[in-house]
């Protein structure tokens, strides 16, 4: 009985304190507008045969109204796609997407939203082999050759989607953010916008190096929004308050487009979501402006 | 360990999702999940030429080869004896238990997979593979790795043997708990390859699921060697760090140090409750008490 007391005292103390720290709203680009059209977005399952073969994950695509079917359109991916996909939860991206795209702020944009892959069990009951850290904490162009050679193409035969690595974004939480930097990282000339929303830049599999290599690469054309929170996790694994500290000082010096935000929230997506629609602006800003185009991709 | 009561069971799961917020992640795993504070290593035995192959029996009894000496020798679960258990076993290697009581091994100066009885006698269960080390599942179906010709073999409980996997440099070989993927050591690189478990025995869908392995300064391989797995689906790989421990998301929890400066081969849990980690270490074989509890293969019945 004692037991079941203390805990459910900590249960509580710790939803407080998590609801205290994480006390972020949504605003109104973050939920559904009367008159702003609104994108369609479709569910499909890939089996991927070549660059992870024998996974199997749900992703979605979100297609805004405003797409004509003839202008290539923007692309922005996610990992753990069934987050950020969801418009109940912290990010909602389609609701934000709709509004955005409305007024201008960022480019007619195809979302694709892809869960991590998992290779299932050969008997019934047994236990799956889950990809997700492999796929997104491994420091390797592995997770971009997925993307560049099975999930575009695939995409790319039902929509046109631009080449130009400018309009090209990518955004994850967690492991899912690491990843989006690692795709820029590897592939600038595909990917060039990153949004990490409490990134692991941390030593899960190597990727504390990142704010080393920053300094001593040199610049690569990527835009980066990173957003953290100083009751983030500290563990084995590093302190991530911390990491994306380092990461933001390297990206300072190293003279890169980037920005920064350090909130008080912990290991979750309440923060990111709430600031969603400002971080995507300021990702997508001058998309609309010759003058700050990056060039195109050869 | 008595599991707790379900209440607290849940209390402590929406404390997980509480701090955990919106997004899951898998559990951390640190050493400290796996070591006892004020526990070292201690020495079972020295004076051997080259330890390998710890094996577990259904007592906790652990056996482990002496390669160049060509011995067997059985550490006793209750005294820590250490006895001599089978002779001229001409180079066998790695060693497992299977269902039937019987240990397997490794007899590699005769390109033999052999089941070794009770009074140290041995059948052979298969002949013209060099082979390494080995791993028995529930099903008596055994996978074997053969460094010298790059491969990974199987055989099957009606001893039918054919290979698996090509192309890689094997060494240490295991099975998650549930059996459904096989883990394999190569040597010479900072990875370990994953492979699914088809029903027939073959082998699919591998992936360098652990990586990176510590390397020590200035090397650029781990030295990595043989491996064991606890009920948790940690992994333990031995090395030249350390043994490094790998959570089942194939994330680096830790390296747990070496015993001595001597070489690290092969790691198994042991003793009644096998929560005793058990490393063979060149001359020597040292155990360490530890919180978690080790992984054998035959206490679930076979299939029919």
């Amino acid at each position: 009985m004692t037991a079941r007391l203390t805990l459910l005292a900590l249960v509580l103390a710790s939803a407080t304190q998590t609801l205290a720290q994480d006390n972020y709203k949504l605003g109104p680009d973050s939920m559904v507008q009367e008159g702003v059209p609104q994108g369609t977005v479709t569910q499909h399952k890939w089996t991927s045969r070549k660059v992870f073969p024998g996974t199997v994950r749900d992703y979605w695509i979100y297609v805004p109204k405003q797409y004509d079917g003839k202008t290539p359109a923007a692309v922005m991916v996610f990992q753990d796609g069934g987050t950020y996909v969801n418009t109940k939860r912290s990010f909602r991206v389609p609701t934000v997407f709709d509004n955005l795209i409305h007024k201008g702020q960022m480019p007619v944009t195809i979302g694709i939203f892809l869960n991590p892959g998992v290779i299932p069990p050969t008997k019934a009951g047994g236990r799956s082999r889950r990809n997700r850290s492999f796929e997104y904490d491994t420091l390797s162009g592995q997770y971009a050759r997925f993307l560049l050679e099975e999930i575009l193409p695939s995409v790319g035969k039902q929509h046109k989607l631009t080449d130009d690595p400018a309009m090209r974004a990518i955004g994850g939480i967690s492991s899912g953010g690491i990843c989006a930097w690692t795709v820029a990282w590897e592939r600038p000339d595909r990917f060039r916008k990153v949004l990490s929303h409490v990134g692991s830049f941390t030593n899960i599999r190597g990727g504390h190096v990142y704010p080393a290599l920053i300094r001593k690469t040199e610049p690569k054309p990527i835009r980066a929004f990173l957003q953290d929170g100083t009751n983030d996790l500290d563990n084995l694994h590093g302190s991530w308050p911390l990491s994306n500290r380092q990461m933001a000082a390297a990206l300072k010096f190293s003279k890169y487009d980037h920005r920064f935000v350090m909130g008080t929230g912990g290991h979750n997506g309440r923060h990111g979501g709430a600031i969603l629609p400002e971080s995507l602006k300021w990702l997508w800003r001058d998309w609309n402006t010759k003058t700050t185009a990056t060039p195109k991709a050869k | 360990m008595p599991r707790p009561d379900p209440t607290v069971r849940f209390l402590a799961a929406c404390m997980l999702v509480v701090l955990s917020g919106s997004t899951a992640f898998a559990q951390d795993m640190p050493l400290t999940q796996v070591l006892l504070p004020g526990e070292g290593w201690h020495l079972v035995g020295s004076g051997y030429r080259f330890t390998e192959g710890p094996a577990v029996d259904a007592r906790g009894n652990v056996f482990f080869t002496d390669i160049p000496n060509d011995r067997i020798h059985r550490i006793d679960a209750a005294t820590g004896k250490v006895t001599v258990f089978a002779e001229k076993t001409a180079r066998t290697n790695g060693l497992m238990f299977g269902n039937d009581g019987l240990l397997y091994g490794c007899r590699n100066g005769d390109k033999q997979v052999v089941a070794y009885a009770a009074d140290g006698s041995h059948t052979v269960i298969a002949e013209g593979i060099p082979c390494n080390d080995l791993v028995v599942g529930s099903d008596m179906r055994l996978f074997v790795t053969d460094p010298g010709n790059n491969r990974v073999w199987t055989i099957d409980a009606k001893r039918h043997k054919r290979v698996v996997a090509e192309g890689i440099s094997p060494n240490g070989v295991i099975l998650w708990p549930g059996e459904g993927t096989l883990v394999v050591t190569e040597r010479n690189k900072p990875h370990l390859w994953t492979y699914r478990v088809e029903p027939d025995g073959s082998l699919s869908h591998r992936e360098r699921y652990y990586l990176p392995l510590r390397l020590l300064p200035g090397r650029d391989r781990p030295g990595s060697d043989g491996m064991t797995v606890d009920t948790n689906g940690r992994l333990y790989v031995t090395t030249s760090a350390g043994v490094q421990m790998f959570d089942p998301t194939g994330r680096m929890g830790g390296v747990i140090g070496k015993p001595h400066r001597g070489s690290l081969a092969n790691v198994v849990f042991g003793g009644p409750k096998r929560n005793v980690m058990y490393v063979t270490a060149g001359d020597r074989v040292y155990r360490r008490k530890t919180k978690v509890q080790g992984v054998v293969y035959f206490l679930k019945p076979p299939s029919p």
